[in-house]
C-alpha cells in the first residue's frame, strides 16, 4: 500500500491520483498543486506490485516528471 | 445553476470550511471517475474533518440545492460514487480515525474514511477480526463498504456488511444538517423500524456516514484449505455444493474457470500451475479437527474428479505456499484476458456481479457461456459460489460501437439469467447508476415493482430537496 497515501491531503498522494495527474502532465492540464503530489511520491513500487491491472505505475510517474521538467525547462528559455 | 452561480458557491465554501476545498481542475479530475469508469464533472471536492464541517457542507447544500456527492476511496463498480451533475464531491477520506476496540463487547468505532484492512490491521494482536472482506479491501473505506453494502469472499459464513454494521452516527441532508446516531452498541437492538439496515446499501443516497459502530468476530482457530483443479467447470461448481451439502463450515468456496485462472496466475506470477477449472475450498475448522477436514475437502475434490489437489493446513499456510495468488488474481486475469482479445486496442472490462441460489450455479455457468458466445464476446468467469454471487466479465474495446452495445445487451441478459434461475441482479455491487434499469426488472420479476413507490416515499423523508448522491439507485 502507498506509504504517502495516508500523509496527503487528498487522493493525488496516492496512485490512482498519481497516474492521473501523470496523464494530465502532458497536455499542460497539471496544476501546480497536481505537480506537487507527483513529487511527493517515493517511486518504492508499492503500487505495481499491488495493482490489478498490471500497470508500470512508478515508469508512468518518473516519465510524467521528465515531462514536467521540460515544460518548465522550455517555459523558462 | 449557471458556472457564476457555481463559483459563488464554492467560494462560500471555502470560507466556510478553510484548508478543506479544492476546485483545483486538476485536482477534480481525480475525483470525477469511479473504478467503474462512469465519471462527471463537479465544482469542487469537500474533505471534512468533523461531523460537524460535514453539517456544514449539507446544511450549505441544502440552502442553495446543490448536489453532493459522498464518496471514500471511489471503487465503486455500479457507478454509485460519480458525481453526475456537477455539484460537490464530499470525500470522507480525511475521517479516518480509529476510536475505540471492545474485546469484551466485540465492537470497534470507525470513521468512515478508514480502510477495511486498516481495521483487521489493529485487530491483528487480538482474537478477533472484521470478517466483511471485498476484493478492494486495501483500498475500500468502512464508509463505502457501508454505503454500499459490501460483501466479500467470506460472505458465505459471514454474509455481508448489512450484517456487521450495530449503530450509525449520521448526518441528513437538511436545513441544519442535522446530525442523528441510530442503532445499539448491543447485538440485539430493536429500536422501532431499523435505520441501520435501511442506511446499509443505500448507497450514499439517504444520509453521510460520519461514525460507525462494528461488530466483530472471533477468528477461526483452525482454516484448512484445499486448492483443486477439475477438468469440467460443472465438476468444480458440483464439488463446492458437496462442502454445503456436508454441513461443513465453509469460509470460502472460491472459482475460476480454467482460461481466467492460467491469465491470473501469469498475471500475478504464480508459481502453481493451472491444471483446470479452479476451486479455492476453506472451512472453519479447530487444531483437533483440522487434519479430518482437510481430508474430507481433498476426499470430495476426488470424488468429483479433480486431478490436482493442493492442501494447506491454513489460509497462512495457504499464503504462504502461493494457493491463494492464483484467486488474487482474478481482475488482472480479466483484463489480460481483454487484452489478449483485442490485441493493441483499448478495452473496457465490465465486472458482472449477480447471485443465484447455490443449486442454480452450474445451470446459471452454462446460460450465461451460451449467451456470451450469442454475442460474440470473451468471457471469464469466477465467483464467490459459496453463496452463489458469480462476477462474469466481459471485455470489448472501447473504439468498436457495436462490441459496446453487444456488451450492453450481454449485461442485461446476464441480470435476466439470473433472474430466471431465482436470483438477483446486484449481489454485492450496488445498483448505482448501472443497474437501475435492472432493479427495476428484478422487482417486476418478483411481484415487487410497488417497492419502488415505498423507496422514493423513504427518499424524499431523508432528503426533501433530493441533493443527496441524485440519479443514483432509485430509477425515475
Amino acid at each position: 500500500m502507498c506509504p504517502t497515501l495516508p500523509l496527503g491531503p487528498h487522493r493525488g498522494y496516492g496512485p490512482r491520483g498519481r497516474l492521473a495527474i501523470a496523464a494530465m502532465v502532458a497536455g499542460g492540464l497539471a496544476s501546480d498543486e497536481a505537480l506537487e503530489s507527483l513529487y511527493t511520491c517515493l517511486l518504492c513500487g508499492a503500487c505495481n506490485e499491488a495493482c490489478p491491472a498490471g500497470i508500470d505505475i512508478v515508469s508512468a510517474i518518473r516519465e510524467a516528471r521528465a515531462a514536467a521538467a521540460a515544460r518548465l525547462a522550455s517555459k523558462r528559455r | 445553476m449557471d458556472s457564476g452561480e457555481a463559483a459563488r458557491i464554492v467560494g462560500e465554501l471555502g470560507k466556510l470550511l478553510p484548508g478543506r476545498v479544492s476546485s483545483d481542475p486538476a485536482i477534480l479530475r481525480i475525483y470525477s471517475r469511479e473504478a467503474s469508469g462512469v465519471e462527471g464533472a463537479p465544482w469542487a471536492v469537500v474533505f471534512p474533518e468533523s461531523p460537524s464541517d460535514v453539517s456544514t457542507l449539507l446544511a450549505h447544500a441544502y440552502r442553495h440545492e446543490y448536489p453532493v456527492y459522498p464518496q471514500g476511496s471511489a471503487t465503486s463498480l455500479a457507478g454509485s460514487t460519480a458525481p453526475l451533475e456537477g455539484g460537490v464531491v464530499l470525500s470522507l477520506e480525511r475521517m479516518r480515525s480509529i476510536k475505540s476496540v471492545s474485546l469484551e463487547d466485540y465492537t470497534v468505532d470507525v470513521e468512515p474514511g478508514v480502510r477495511l484492512a486498516e481495521v483487521n490491521l489493529a485487530l491483528a494482536s487480538t482474537p478477533l477480526f472484521f470478517p466483511v472482506d471485498p476484493g478492494s479491501v486495501k483500498v475500500a473505506t468502512v464508509g463505502g463498504a457501508i454505503a454500499s453494502g459490501a460483501g466479500g469472499m467470506m460472505g458465505a459464513r459471514y454474509g455481508t456488511m448489512r450484517d456487521w454494521v450495530l449503530g450509525l452516527t449520521i448526518v441528513l441532508p437538511d436545513e441544519r444538517g442535522s446530525v442523528v446516531r441510530v442503532g445499539c452498541r448491543t447485538l440485539k437492538c430493536r429500536q422501532g423500524l431499523d435505520l441501520v439496515r435501511l442506511i446499509v446499501g443505500s448507497e450514499g443516497t439517504l444520509a453521510v456516514v460520519v461514525e460507525a459502530t462494528l461488530r466483530l468476530a472471533p477468528r477461526p482457530e483452525a482454516t484448512p484449505t484445499i486448492l483443486a483443479f477439475f477438468p469440467r467447470e460443472e465438476a468444480a461448481l458440483e464439488a463446492a455444493l458437496d462442502v454445503r451439502r456436508r454441513g461443513m463450515d465453509a469460509l470460502l468456496l472460491e472459482y475460476m474457470d480454467e482460461a481466467t485462472a492460467r491469465l491470473a496466475a501469469e498475471a500475478r506470477g504464480s508459481p502453481i500451475g493451472v491444471e483446470g477449472h479452479m476451486l479455492l475450498a476453506s472451512v472453519a475448522s479447530t487444531r483437533e479437527s483440522r487434519g479430518r477436514h482437510l481430508a474430507e475437502l481433498e476426499e470430495i475434490a476426488r470424488r468429483r474428479g479433480a486431478t490436482r489437489v493442493y492442501r494447506a493446513a491454513s489460509l497462512e499456510a495457504a499464503e504462504e505456499k502461493g494457493l491463494l495468488e492464483v484467486r488474487r488474481g482474478l481482475f488482472a486475469g480479466q483484463v489480460l484476458a481483454g487484452r489478449r482479445s483485442f490485441p493493441g486496442r483499448r478495452i473496457h472490462v465490465l465486472i458482472e456481479d449477480i447471485a443465484v441460489p447455490p443449486s442454480k450455479l452450474g445451470l446459471a455457468a452454462s446460460m450465461i457461456r451460451a449467451a456470451a458466445e450469442e454475442a460474440g464476446l470473451p468471457l471469464g468467469l469466477g465467483g464467490h459460489v459459496g453463496d452463489g454471487n458469480l462476477h462474469p466479465s466481459i471485455a470489448f474495446p472501447l473504439d468498436d460501437p457495436r462490441a459496446a452495445e453487444a456488451a450492453q445487451r450481454l449485461h442485461e441478459e446476464i441480470g435476466r439469467i439470473a433472474l430466471r434461475l431465482g436470483g438477483t441482479v446486484s449481489a454485492e455491487h450496488g445498483i448505482g447508476v448501472e443497474k437501475r434499469g435492472l432493479l427495476e426488472m428484478e422487482l417486476e420479476a418478483i411481484g415487487g415493482l410497488e417497492a419502488l413507490r415505498l423507496m422514493r416515499g423513504i427518499k424524499r423523508v431523508f432528503d426533501p430537496k433530493g441533493i443527496l448522491n441524485p440519479g443514483k439507485v432509485i430509477p425515475p
